[in-house]
């Protein structure tokens, strides 16, 4: 009897805790497909009494000096070079690390770690001078690139290309495959579960960052990022409420598939390591 | 192999870094040349800015309730998953790691439509209620508790699952000995599963208030820092103070180079524990 009691009690609470973290959700989906006199109402409008699918075509064509639909496009550009750049760059460098000899290697391992401790707001600023005086200002590069080497990824893979044995690779020396080879053809190839976790948390930070396009990307309208889109589309809704939450939904569904793809390697990864 | 990394990190992190620490020494401004030596001037002058000090305050107050929330929840919630059906608990790990996927901004947004004062969704379920409606962003403790909420809610699912990982990481053995040897409930939780899970615990408590010590969308989209700079954070300092042409540039540097010290100290406390945790696995 008190199992069955313990039981129900956990049921009720997971239903529970199911309520309060989709309700948000919901109510923003139901917003989305409501009209102008509906989206914020006197009283209560649970349902809309008509579905309205113009709010997501408003979405695109609102106003002339944003492109909704480029911004999409250039944000998922943006955030699929990041990955495969940051991947490519992080991976090297962590087995570098973790297996070849180098001078200087004790020195350039607390310079990467050194990256961690420094948050991104102290180097605002300044980050936005220099990147100023490359050049990079409003264009592709400045989204991506500052994102791309990372002290945390490094040490992650390096984490991991410790763990492989050594055999692995005397097997491959002896056939004659290079130090690059042999990251290429053995070590990256076994990397696949940390390749992909890392891949889509580098995906969600590069396709959420609101701060630092907001504060480089200032004139090229279809460079803009979707975060910042969002923002303007809500600093200025006249009213429109529905636009705003249909953009907002539109801007959610790059990392919901992402995650969907990815599901069964974020959730195994947290459970595995318990670091993200 | 690891030139493009050390590269990158010159280029984006350590000029910037050092950039900064040399342009706080000076008074400097964007649109005059002149540059005048001005030594640890200016960080004293930040620290006597009312407002920066109070914002220091502010986030050490929101980062404490999320973090205690967010802990607590999690760790219950872990609980509920281990207890209900594989095949159930598969669908609510899942739903619950969705708000992680959302940015900051995406979920003020979703947000404000819950407490917006004409029309949001709690206004009306009161309005229908016959009772008077709340202004969340300006109306007594509502304005922490629309800046916690959303950030709680942006966390809770990803550290509720390190949390069960934790949980389940710990032998069955354990529990069914001690039930034998008598023990109740309370007495499992405190001397098995909670030393069990101290490293878990650890490590998702300082991840958190590493990040909500730079709490800045949350509280950017819910209530603008307001009301009367309650709920104002350092970040959103910064960040107001760098848009402001009439601020002295060299006094924001200073301020963001502030930002760091707590936060590296956290980070630092991390990157330890993360260390010492994987020195264990090899």
């Amino acid at each position: 009897m008190r199992a069955k009691i313990f039981r129900g009690s956990m049921y009720a609470a997971a239903v529970f805790v199911l309520i309060l973290v989709l309700v948000p959700l919901l109510w923003m989906v139901l917003s989305a497909f409501k009209s102008r006199s509906e989206v914020l109402p006197v009283g209560l409008v649970i349902l809309p009494s008509e579905w309205h699918f113009d709010n997501f075509a408003k979405v695109f064509t609102v106003y002339s000096d944003i492109n909704f639909f480029y911004s999409y496009l250039s944000t998922l550009g943006v955030a699929a070079l990041g990955v495969l750049l940051s991947l490519i760059v992080n991976s090297m460098a962590g087995y570098a690390f973790a297996r070849l000899d180098f001078c200087l290697k004790k020195f350039f391992w607390c310079f990467v770690i050194f990256q961690m401790f420094i948050p991104g707001i102290s180097i605002l600023i300044t980050s936005i001078e220099v990147c100023s005086f490359l050049g990079l200002l409003d264009s592709f590069f400045v989204l991506v690139l500052p994102g791309v080497a990372n002290g945390y990824n490094t040490f992650f893979f390096r984490q991991f290309f410790l763990s492989v044995p050594r055999g692995y690779e005397e097997a491959a020396q002896l056939d004659g495959l290079g130090r690059f080879g042999i990251y290429l053809k053995i070590f990256l190839p076994l990397a696949v579960t940390p390749l992909i976790i890392i891949g889509a948390s580098v995906f969600m930070g590069y396709w959420n960052s609101y701060l630092w396009p907001s504060l480089t990307v200032t004139d090229n309208v279809g460079m803009k990022q979707i975060m910042q889109v969002i923002m303007i589309l809500r600093s200025r809704y006249r009213g429109d409420y529905g636009v705003v939450v249909a953009g907002t939904i539109i801007s959610i569904t790059g990392p919901l598939l992402i995650f969907a793809a990815a599901q069964k390697y974020i959730v195994q990864g947290i459970t595995i390591s318990g670091i993200k | 192999m690891i030139a493009p990394c050390v590269l990158g990190i010159t280029a984006f992190v350590m000029i910037p870094l050092a950039l900064a620490l040399y342009r706080s020494l000076f008074d400097y401004r964007v649109y005059s040349e002149v540059q005048e030596w001005v030594g640890l001037k200016n960080y004293w002058q930040v620290l006597s800015t009312d407002l920066f000090v109070r914002s220091f305050g502010n986030v050490l107050l929101l980062a404490a309730c999320v973090v205690v929330l967010v802990v607590v929840c999690a760790f219950f919630f872990a609980h509920v998953i281990a207890n209900i059906a594989p095949r159930f608990a598969r669908a609510v790990k899942s739903i619950i790691y969705i708000p992680c996927l959302i940015s900051g901004i995406a979920a003020g947004i979703i947000f404000l439509f819950l407490t917006n004062l004409s029309g949001g969704l709690i206004n009306g379920v009161l309005f229908e209620l016959g009772l008077d409606s709340v202004a969340f962003d300006r109306q007594g403790i509502w304005p922490y508790v629309s800046v916690i909420y959303p950030t709680v809610w942006l966390s809770f699912g990803y550290n509720c699952l390190v949390l069960y990982a934790g949980l389940i990481n710990i032998p069955s053995q354990y529990f069914e000995a001690a039930e034998l040897d008598g023990a109740g409930a309370g007495a499992r939780l405190w001397y098995i599963t909670l030393p069990n899970m101290k490293n878990y615990f650890v490590l998702i408590i300082v991840n958190l208030v590493a990040a909500n010590l730079q709490m800045f969308e949350v509280p950017m989209m819910m209530t603008g820092g307001g009301p009367l700079h309650k709920t104002y954070t350092p970040v959103l300092y910064v960040y107001n103070s760098y848009r402001d042409n009439a601020a002295t540039q060299s006094l924001t540097i200073a301020a963001a180079v502030l930002i760091m010290i707590p936060i590296a100290v956290v980070n630092m406390v991390i990157f330890r524990i993360i260390r010492s945790e994987k020195s264990n696995d090899d």
